[in-house]
């Protein structure tokens, strides 16, 4: 039964992909939301009944505690965001966009959602390595969707920095396959997860480390980590909205999932100072999205920074262990519906008023009084504030880094303060702000210049419901699980926590 | 011993072709110097698959030729033709001082490979050494040169170098997970093409 299901995961995101190649765009996205709702019930089943780690599909993919919370997250997220796009196809459709653009829209979101699944549940690094890789591939043509220069250029980047990126991550898997082949010998059993962490204390520890430390930078270019990020915030603005929340809220966890499978490995083999890096990695990350997010000048970058500081405080607590590892995990789901409703709500800004910049658009509060409010307590929200849920992770995860140096603790705070005044301040301005002297409408409303005065209705009402009603809908959903998280949850993130932090004491 | 010796010739060629690859700005000769050092590989790999007589190392010989040597040039060559473009003008450094340049790193990567050698590595070091001034000299194109073909050649190079270590470090990779790596490669070769495409396209405009 279980082992059913476990191959469902992968072959309904395998058969929407198919589908999608012969269906027309409208028909596909009634049935992408079946197909969604089917993976969610699928994944919320196993997760229900999942007691221990399970290998499949003849042991190429395996489902332990940590990656069934990360694809817990991918399923929530998909689902939400299935729900976006069928309204976003039609408002855009309807907003003079050509049907033919969107012909292969689906074709490659559910490839990229194929070869993350891939990629999450592979037990074999070297499929896991190949999923990772197809994601880059399979976004590339998304992030590049409005065939602008600058998107052309942002994918580029984007596809250049990642390939490099993850072909150093190939690195480390060269060299730690090299380690388990002293074990295994040339078999599959060399790359399997599973057995590497068997092997654990056999294995050469010299080659371990440097095998971490190349998966750190490799994986860690997708990840978004501070020296190799300057792809991040223009790939991940520069897509349609549904896409940018899903490579904010879930492909970047999916790379950090490979940073983690090195990390556990040396914790097998008894080394235990890679958390160091980890540390400084997600200090420094913190740091530069923090400095970059107060001069951002552009919404969808400022929310993409945002996304890298999150990944920054995620793997800040990994590295400290412990307590703070809890709260990593739970911030791993939470910041994925955040940044999706984030995400999700400007792109209805954006829909509306084709504007990018944050001083052009005002009065948010006016025109569009949902996706505003939306949005305000979403930026609340995305810097921890109480009511919503990221608050919990983020308690826990500074109280880790409390109890472990004070003056670190001390840092990140500030640090987070600046990213708070910098997203709140900005978003505040775009809801309540007076629109500029000079280019002021009757609506009070932005306007990109005299020059296109036939300008649309820039209001909610031209939208489809859908996608002015799933942010809000999330929104609610992030605040209500502040106060209650589903017990099997709360079992889950313990038991994937256990699985790091029995292991390192501090 | 002679087998050694031509696997150490198939080597050096490799490196050979990289730093040839650095001393000149034609696009066209890169991309055969390419196809060229992707043939060295896969006959590197040869020698590997006669000396152990592994299955896998074969299978790794023959998508090498498919991929390496024969689509990803192809590729490149007909996106080549459709962007009229034949050679490398915006660098940052000149030829000569890249040149120089490719040759300290080769002594960088020789004196880390001694040093590993010396904690107990068991393959070869100079294959090790090889392979990471193949993977540094790559680097180093991709940074000084601004061309997006000699990005994507820098690419390919250190490619071609975690490969070099791959197949020299084990017996290569299993053969399922090398289809899969050599399989991304390529599309993401045809990605890149098409966004070279689209970019002059814009451009021109």
């Amino acid at each position: 039964m279980q082992h059913k299901l476990l191959d469902l995961i992968l072959i309904l995101p395998a058969a929407a992909l198919i589908f999608s190649i012969f269906t027309d765009v409208l028909w596909m996205s009634y049935l992408q939301l079946a197909v969604s709702v089917l993976v969610f019930l699928t994944v919320g089943a196993v997760a229900l009944s999942f007691n221990s780690i399970t290998v499949f599909l003849g042991g190429f993919f395996f489902i332990d505690y940590i990656n069934l919370v990360i694809l817990i997250t991918v399923s929530t997220l998909e689902l939400f965001v299935a729900f976006y796009s069928f309204g976003y196809v039609r408002s855009e459709i309807a907003g003079g966009v050509s049907k033919r653009k969107f012909k292969f829209y689906y074709f490659w979101k559910n490839l990229f959602i194929f070869s993350m699944m891939v990629s999450i549940l592979s037990n074999n690094l070297g499929i896991y390595w190949t999923g990772l890789e197809a994601t880059t591939l399979a976004t590339a043509l998304l992030v590049s969707f409005n065939r602008t220069k600058e998107s052309f250029e942002a994918t580029w980047k984007y596809v250049i920095m990642c390939s490099v990126g993850i072909a150093i991550g190939l690195f480390a898997i060269v060299i730690l396959y090299f380690t388990t082949f002293q074990v295994y010998g040339e078999s599959m059993r060399s790359l399997s997860f599973i057995n590497i962490m068997q092997a654990g204390a056999k294995l050469d520890k010299n080659f371990l480390i440097l095998s971490f430390i190349l998966a750190l930078v490799g994986f860690g270019t997708k990840v978004g980590f501070a020296p190799m990020h300057n792809w991040l915030p223009d790939a991940h603005s520069q897509g349609p909205s549904p896409v940018s929340a899903l490579l904010s809220g879930v492909l970047l966890n999916t790379a950090l999932l490979g940073i983690l499978r090195f990390y556990q490995i040396n914790g097998a083999a008894g080394i235990y100072y890679p958390r160091y890096f980890l540390i400084g990695f997600g200090f420094l990350t913190i740091t530069v999205s923090a400095f970059s997010i107060i001069k951002q000048t552009d919404y969808k970058r400022l929310f993409a920074f945002s996304s890298m500081e999150n990944m920054g405080i995620i793997a800040l607590g990994f590295g400290i262990g412990g307590i703070a590892v809890i709260g990593s995990l739970l911030q791993i789901f939470f910041h994925a519906l955040n940044k999706g409703l984030l995400f999700l709500s400007s792109g209805n800004v954006l829909a509306a008023t084709h504007e990018r910049r944050i001083d052009k658009i005002r009065n948010l509060s006016k025109n569009f009084p949902i996706t505003g409010i939306v949005l305000l307590f979403g930026a609340m929200g995305i810097s921890g504030m109480p009511p919503f849920a990221m608050f919990l992770g983020e308690i826990y995860i500074m109280t880790g880094i409390f109890r472990t140096d004070i003056w670190l603790g001390f840092l990140v705070f500030i640090l987070l303060i600046l990213v708070f005044i910098g997203l709140f301040g900005k978003v505040l301005k775009m809801y309540v702000g007076k629109a500029n002297a000079g280019n002021e409408e009757e609506g009070g409303e932005l306007k990109s210049g005299g020059a296109d005065a036939a300008h649309k209705a820039v209001n909610e009402a031209a939208l489809h419901p859908f996608i002015v009603y799933v942010p809000l809908i999330i929104l609610l959903f992030s605040s209500f699980l502040l106060f209650y998280i589903p017990y099997p949850f709360l079992h889950i993130v313990k038991s994937a926590a256990a699985e790091f932090g029995g292991k390192l004491i501090f | 011993m002679i087998m050694e010796k031509i696997a150490e010739l198939f080597i050096i060629l490799i490196l050979v072709s990289v730093v040839l690859n650095v001393s000149s700005p034609f696009i066209k000769f890169a991309i055969k110097l390419y196809s060229f050092q992707s043939l060295m590989l896969a006959f590197y790999i040869l020698m590997g698959a006669v000396h152990f007589n592994s299955v896998n190392l074969y299978g790794s010989f023959v998508i090498t030729i498919i991929f390496k040597v024969i689509l990803i040039p192809y590729f490149l060559f007909k996106t080549l033709k459709k962007v009229k473009m034949d050679k490398e003008i915006d660098m940052y450094i000149g030829i000569p001082e890249a040149v120089v340049f490719a040759g300290s790193l080769t002594l960088l990567s020789n004196l880390i490979a001694q040093k590993i050698v010396k904690t107990g590595i068991t393959f070869g070091s100079f294959v090790f050494t090889i392979s990471l001034a193949t993977f540094l000299i790559g680097a180093m194109l991709m940074i000084t040169r601004k061309t997006l073909f000699s990005q994507i050649i820098g690419f390919l190079t250190i490619d071609n170098a975690i490969f070099l270590a791959a197949n020299s470090i084990t017996h290569g990779m299993p053969l399922l997970v090398e289809i899969g790596i050599l399989f991304d490669l390529f599309v993401s070769i045809l990605i890149l093409s098409l966004l070279i495409l689209n970019l002059r396209r814009n451009v021109a405009a």
